[in-house]
């Protein structure tokens, strides 16, 4: 008997779909746990938490506004470029007496380190745009994949 | 130990509110039961992991029971219930990623083929969406099986509306290749 066609088994199997699933163990038990003693907050009660929540975030935004003018947060690219680079140097110096499996690595990896230059330059004037930093993680895990290549190659099995 | 038990005796569900609303443990306990298979199923299809699904379960009943006080009966409790229950999968996940993950956007693969077919509970279409891709998977689930629309689903998810779309249609494109692959 042949498959009916993709739209007939969609429409048929959201029609059709149990949207109740039992979970496979209880849960009940650890949801007890977390409200015995913690009755839930009366009606009359739900304005306070909402007028103190709204007076905090006033003082915190203030206090927010002078932290930020003396120190800047720091910026994504800068966090990435922190952490990838101190894994990049445990690396090399791990590998710092071990022979490479090609003579040209390292023009590569000044390759990828040009691309990282230019990517954060362009960062510079966008340092929230989100597609160059993927990039930059992305060219990043490229420089670390091939110093681990080329020390440390995994062989193919046939 | 703690040993609350439901409610023996079938109550209206308006009437379970109300006393839970007081403060009733043995209410909640019912409206749990009532509604537990139908929370961990939508957790389980967005989060497509069985223990961060059985998590985010509890975490949705215990805000339920912080927030029931909010409830004010002019939505079906359901309607509501749910609502809560995608937005605290949808935040669980967020969570669950790493700094990395969060600065470069990097989204969770679902199951892969064998974890989907040794999951309990699930068949057939099931075991397809939960090896979509996060996003993919998120957008298909809460419009396709939840019924939000794209701009409700953007707004939770935090995307374009154009963005949805364009997961909705992934996501329907890769159901119909491992479909037709299997």
């Amino acid at each position: 008997m042949s498959k009916p066609n993709f739209d007939d088994y969609l429409n048929e199997s959201l029609n059709t779909l149990n949207k109740e699933i039992p979970p496979k163990k209880g849960l009940w038990t650890g949801v007890e746990r977390a409200i015995t003693n913690n009755k839930p907050a009366s009606k009359n009660a739900v304005i306070w938490p909402k007028l103190t929540a709204i007076a905090a975030c006033t003082v915190a935004g203030l206090i927010a506004i002078n932290t930020f003018v003396i120190t800047p947060e720091p910026q994504p690219a800068v966090a990435i470029s922190d952490y990838f680079s101190a894994k990049k140097n445990i690396l090399l110096v791990e590998y710092k007496n071990e022979e490479a499996l090609t003579t040209n690595w390292q023009m590569q990896l000044q390759e990828l380190e040009e691309a990282e230059q230019a990517i954060k330059q362009v960062l510079e004037n966008e340092p929230q745009n989100q597609a160059l930093l993927t990039m930059l993680a992305q060219i990043y895990q490229q420089q670390l994949d091939l110093i681990n290549k080329v020390h440390a190659p995994r062989w193919q099995h046939i | 130990m703690l040993h609350v038990k439901p409610e023996q005796t079938p109550l209206c569900e308006a009437t379970l509110i109300e006393r839970v609303q007081s403060g009733d443990q043995v209410a909640y306990a019912t409206l749990y039961e009532l509604h537990i298979k139908r929370v961990y199923g939508l957790c389980l299809r967005l989060l497509a992991d069985q223990a961060h699904a059985e998590d985010a379960a509890q975490e949705v009943f215990v805000q339920i029971w912080h927030k029931i006080a909010q409830f004010d009966g002019r939505s079906q409790f359901s309607t509501w219930l749910y609502s809560v229950a995608s937005n605290v999968a949808i935040n669980y996940l967020r969570k669950q990623k790493n700094w990395l993950q969060k600065v470069v956007n990097i989204e969770h693969s679902g199951m892969d083929e064998q974890s989907a077919n040794d999951c309990d509970g699930l068949n057939g279409l099931d075991k397809l969406i939960v090896r979509l891709p996060e996003r993919a998977r998120m957008v298909f689930v809460l419009f396709a099986i939840e019924g939000y629309r794209h701009e409700e689903i953007a707004e939770q998810l935090g995307m374009a509306v154009g963005s949805s779309k364009s997961q909705y249609h992934r996501a329907r494109q890769l159901l119909q290749e491992w479909y037709e692959n299997e």
